[in-house]
């Protein structure tokens, strides 16, 4: 399902009148109530609101995790809906990166296995997937931690790892959800120079936050959109 | 690689790993000795009916062999028409007695006693010497160690009893011919054969046999063999191996219902064990496994690396059972083999690979299944409350 217009005008992610509820006792609860969002190659949009605005359940609509109430969604040029679970995770694994709050890497894996684990799930070749989780890891400055598991890491470690893995299988975006809420000041802001080098270097971000620094940084590189109650009620360029 | 990383998920526990798989050793064992056990006891009787070549058994009608003191009369003539019959290769008569041998202080202690015939017989296999003639027996090794027999020494027997003084009463020298090893005997059991002539005269039962054994001519089927000789000899039963055992069947129902009651029981500990440590694996791991979903993972692929985790838990754990269900049989074995009257050459446990195979498939096939349960159920978890959960 991909969109007639040439790839260069295409947008990365381009979301309509989204609405997600979810039933509680009997009602509905409305998680978001119509959003509209569009996303360009390269930029760095940082989602921001208050707790149980919406943000993370536009990420996981937007990122195929979840299906809308109403609305639709392209992701890199492919109309959500029209795919089933099994095609939405290819997806995924071929086109997004994940950054998550609490990193999710695997303990009995190490550094560098974490990092291959999206490129094996992907068919890339034993080699190949050694010498650029190498790679990856040497970009965000472990390359000396290559075979170390997620326990012996500390927690900016362990995110710094989380993003070589989002950035395995070259993905024309990443989503990250809270990256820096489980680190420190100074960690957190590692991590946020780790993103701002990778959106210089062309990489879609599209984050998620309650955190001021992060806003603040995508702010500088790119846009924050910020929601209230479900709706988007600023998008600032 | 994600069959990888569930092999190593079990070894994150590893205490939790071993109690489990030792717990699955011994369920699996003790499956394993129940499937052994089911049939154990009918196949050895069966391997021990066929000893010797002699798979068919003729018995006084209605009775199975030594099964009563009822013998068949005339037979000599019996043993001519059966050699009659087409298809048979060897006919071996028996019949059994007792007679008594004088104990160092003088009385007479009852020996069981086979009259043969020393040309074709089933009873034992030689170790010494040679087979009995007139006046000569052949003894069976306890018996020959209890009275320090070696071949060409004498043992002086009696048909009978002196109820009063518990004396051998007629006793008479007789040459031992041989020692042998007497395949139905229970375990340390003194026992001997001589010719059958001479066991008919001390028990005054002239022409009379307890049983017939017959060998078929190779390529014959028992069972075809065992009809005709039905037709040709009237005032007998004639007994194929098979039928025999198949007597024996009915005889141990209960050994089989019990083998199949504690061996479902071994089966579902072993389905529960496994179904137990892959569930709170999983639950452990559910953020993790919804974090795999959502990089993209297939989910077919989590649940087969779920699924390996319970086949890799029964399978080590049958692997661990095997060689412990086979000590235990053997111990078992040798506690049940002491109840008096049982053939030492009997086994309860009998190891049949094809039927061991089948055991341990179905212990492996429960862990898998076990672990296919808790894996769908958490892989069918809608991934967005999956994530929210987790992040909860």
């Amino acid at each position: 399902m991909t969109d007639d217009r040439p790839p260069a005008a295409e947008p990365v992610i381009d979301a309509r009148a989204l609405t997600k509820e979810y039933p509680y006792a009997g009602d509905a609860v409305h998680a978001l109530r119509g959003v509209d969002l569009r996303v360009d190659r390269g930029e760095w949009v940082a989602i921001v609101g208050p707790s149980g605005c919406g943000k993370s359940t536009l990420l996981n609509l937007l990122a195929g995790i979840d299906e809308p109430t109403g609305g639709e969604v392209r992701l890199v040029g492919t109309l959500l809906r029209s795919l089933h679970e099994g095609q939405r995770a290819r997806l995924r694994l071929l086109s997004v990166g994940f950054v998550f709050q609490r990193f999710h890497l695997l303990p009995v894996l190490s550094a560098a296995e974490n990092v291959e684990l999206p490129m094996a799930e992907a068919g890339v070749e034993r080699g190949e997937r050694r010498r650029r989780a190498r790679e990856l890891l040497e970009y965000v400055g472990l390359g000396h931690r290559l075979r170390h598991r997620p326990p012996q890491l500390s927690g900016g470690e362990q995110q710094r790892v989380a993003i070589a893995r989002a950035l395995a299988n070259r993905p024309a975006l990443i989503f990250a959800d809270e990256p820096t809420g489980e680190l420190d000041r100074r960690t957190g802001e590692e991590v946020l120079d780790l993103f701002a080098r990778l959106n210089a270097e062309g990489t879609t971000l599209v984050t998620v936050t309650h955190d001021a620094r992060v806003a603040e940084r995508a702010e500088r590189a790119g846009r924050v959109v910020e929601m209230a109650d479900g709706r988007i009620v600023n998008s600032e360029c | 690689m994600i069959l990888a990383l569930s092999l190593r998920s079990l070894l994150r526990r590893r205490s939790r790993t071993l109690l489990a798989l030792a717990g699955i050793a011994v369920s699996a064992a003790l499956l394993l000795d129940m499937t052994m056990l089911a049939s154990g006891l009918t196949d050895s009787f069966g391997d021990l009916t066929r000893a010797q070549g002699y798979a068919l058994r003729v018995t006084p009608k209605g009775t199975l062999p030594f099964d009563s003191e009822a013998g068949i009369r005339g037979a000599s003539a019996v043993r001519r028409r059966i050699e009659a019959v087409a298809g048979v290769r060897s006919v071996a008569p028996t019949l059994g007695a007792q007679l008594y041998a004088a104990r160092r202080d003088g009385t007479g202690e009852p020996l069981f006693t086979a009259g043969i015939d020393p040309r074709a017989q089933m009873l034992y296999v030689l170790t010494a010497g040679r087979a009995p003639g007139a006046g000569e027996i052949v003894a069976s090794r306890p018996l020959a160690e209890a009275y320090g027999l070696s071949v060409g020494d004498s043992l002086s027997l009696a048909p009978e009893l002196d109820l009063a003084l518990g004396r051998p009463r007629g006793q008479r020298a007789y040459r031992v011919s041989g020692i042998g090893d007497f395949l139905y005997d229970y375990a340390d059991e003194r026992s001997l054969a001589m010719p059958l002539a001479e066991v008919q005269r001390l028990t005054r039962r002239l022409d009379e046999v307890s049983v017939f054994a017959v060998a078929a001519r190779p390529g014959l089927d028992d069972r075809v063999l065992a009809r005709r000789i039905e037709a040709a000899v009237p005032g007998v039963s004639v007994y194929s191996t098979e039928s025999l055992m198949a007597a024996m069947d009915q005889r141990l129902l209960y050994f089989r219902q019990l083998a199949t009651i504690l061996g479902s029981v071994a089966l579902v500990v072993t389905a529960l064990l496994v179904g137990t440590i892959v569930a709170i694996g999983v639950r452990e791991r559910f953020g993790e496994i919804a974090a795999l979903r959502a990089i993209g993972v297939a989910r077919r692929r989590l649940l087969l690396g779920i699924v390996a985790e319970g086949l890799v838990l029964a399978g080590v754990g049958c692997a661990l059972g095997l060689p412990l269900g086979l000590w235990m049989a053997h111990r078992l074995d040798r506690i049940l083999l002491a109840f008096p009257g049982l053939p030492a050459r009997l086994s309860f446990f009998v190891f049949n690979a094809p039927r061991v195979a089948v055991a341990l498939a179905v212990i492996v096939a429960a862990g898998a299944l076990s672990g296919l349960l808790p894996g769908a159920g958490a892989l069918r978890t809608p991934l967005g409350r999956a994530l929210r959960e987790e992040a909860e």
